[in-house]
């Protein structure tokens, strides 16, 4: 008896490393999450504008029915990513996530002090050699590391009513999430005499 | 033998135990970190990486996108400034003033926080559009029959959820400290 009740103690001690173990590894394995749900909006690599919340039809769940949604998943496993939009004068803001959701970058057009985004992506090894290396394009740019190789944007911006719409979604589908890094290869230099 | 049904009772204790215990757990509202004021509560670290792992759980089953420090904070509210349930039976009328904010929006969502099909298709009010006194003040009314002013309408058989969201305000950096959130007073009900 007193044997079976070691066994049950050792099972709810058992028990408690499982319960810590799924809490710590549902963020990876979720099937419902953020950067899973994307996937259904198209290939990874460019923005997608989501539908607008509408009774019955959100893409995700509790987005703001009153705001436009561009999302991008992307990867850095080929080298860093430049994410480039021409927003309209309104409210936008845009948030990077990692693959387990956690919000990495967040800004939005007052903090940003200006109309265009112009983000660089880029792990921590890729922006030491970024250093080493600048691109005269990047001059401009807000370069941001992450501490994950995959991950999400989302856009966000404000509808001021539905003559609006068209504004924003022809901004937002022009939004690239995978724009050159080098705008033109720089000209050759003239040779000296 | 006897060792083996030992083994099988510990092993079914410890799934029992460490599932179930992480299914109650997650599927509730984040326990760590809200901060409430009034009828609202919001998360402020919610997606952040310094989120606790419940939350960060939490939010990775809901496939909810929260919003980043640098975009806003989202308050969100399932009862009346008494504390009872908020339900499509009654009239509320949400009131007062809202924090330093660029922009807002009020939203409704029933209890299982989908948003509700309406004759004028209106399922939330912007800052921007709302009619106000002349102090400034406003007042919103959920009914779920027309009334006149600012009618956010909803269904009369459901629970309600509000989520008061402001963009691109101090709120995100200094902390919510003592701000004042818009009061939820309940009206007629039937």
């Amino acid at each position: 008896m007193i044997r079976t009740l070691l066994y049950v103690l050792g099972g709810i001690f058992l028990g408690g490393i499982i319960h810590i173990a799924v809490v710590l590894l549902i963020p990876d394995f979720a099937n419902r999450d953020a950067w899973t749900s994307m996937g259904r909006f198209g290939p990874d690599g460019a923005f997608h504008i989501l539908p607008m919340s509408e009774p019955g039809t959100e893409p995700l769940p509790y987005l703001d029915p009153r705001l436009a949604h561009a999302a991008c998943r992307f990867s850095l496993d080929d080298g860093p990513i430049r994410i480039k939009a021409a927003m309209p004068d309104e409210f936008w803001s845009l948030a990077v996530f990692d693959r387990r959701g956690s919000n990495v970058y967040s800004l939005n057009d007052r903090t940003a002090e200006r109309t265009d985004i112009d983000l660089v992506l880029a792990t921590s090894l890729q922006l030491t050699k970024l250093r080493e290396n600048p691109v005269e394009a990047l001059d401009q740019s807000i370069v941001i590391e992450i501490p994950a190789t995959r991950g999400f944007v989302l856009i966000r911006a404000f509808v001021t009513d539905s003559a609006d719409t068209n504004r924003v979604n022809t901004a937002l589908k022009a939004a690239q999430c995978s724009a050159p890094l080098e705008t033109a290869p720089a000209p050759p230099q003239p040779a000296q005499p | 033998m006897r060792l083996l049904i030992d083994l099988a009772i510990a092993i079914a204790v410890a799934a029992l135990v460490g599932f179930g215990s992480a299914v109650l757990v997650l599927d509730r509202d984040s326990l760590f970190g809200a901060v409430s004021r009034g009828p609202w509560t919001a998360w402020p670290d919610s997606g952040s990486p310094d989120a606790d792992p419940y939350s960060k759980a939490i939010l990775a089953r809901s496939g909810e996108v929260p919003l980043g420090a640098g975009e806003g904070i989202a308050f969100l509210s399932d009862h009346d400034s008494t504390g009872s349930r908020l339900s499509g039976r009654c009239n509320y009328e949400v009131s007062g003033q809202t924090p330093p904010a660029r922009l807002w929006t009020l939203t409704a969502y029933d209890g299982d926080g989908q948003l509700m099909r309406n004759p004028i298709g209106r399922t939330e009010f912007a800052s921007r559009e709302i009619l106000r006194r002349e102090d400034g003040s406003f007042a919103i009314t959920l009914s779920p029959d027309v009334v006149p002013g600012n009618w956010l309408p909803v269904d009369r058989d459901a629970n309600l959820r509000l989520v008061l969201r402001l963009y691109d305000t101090p709120l995100t950096s200094s902390g919510v400290g003592d701000a004042v959130l818009p009061a939820i007073m309940r009206g007629s009900c039937r």
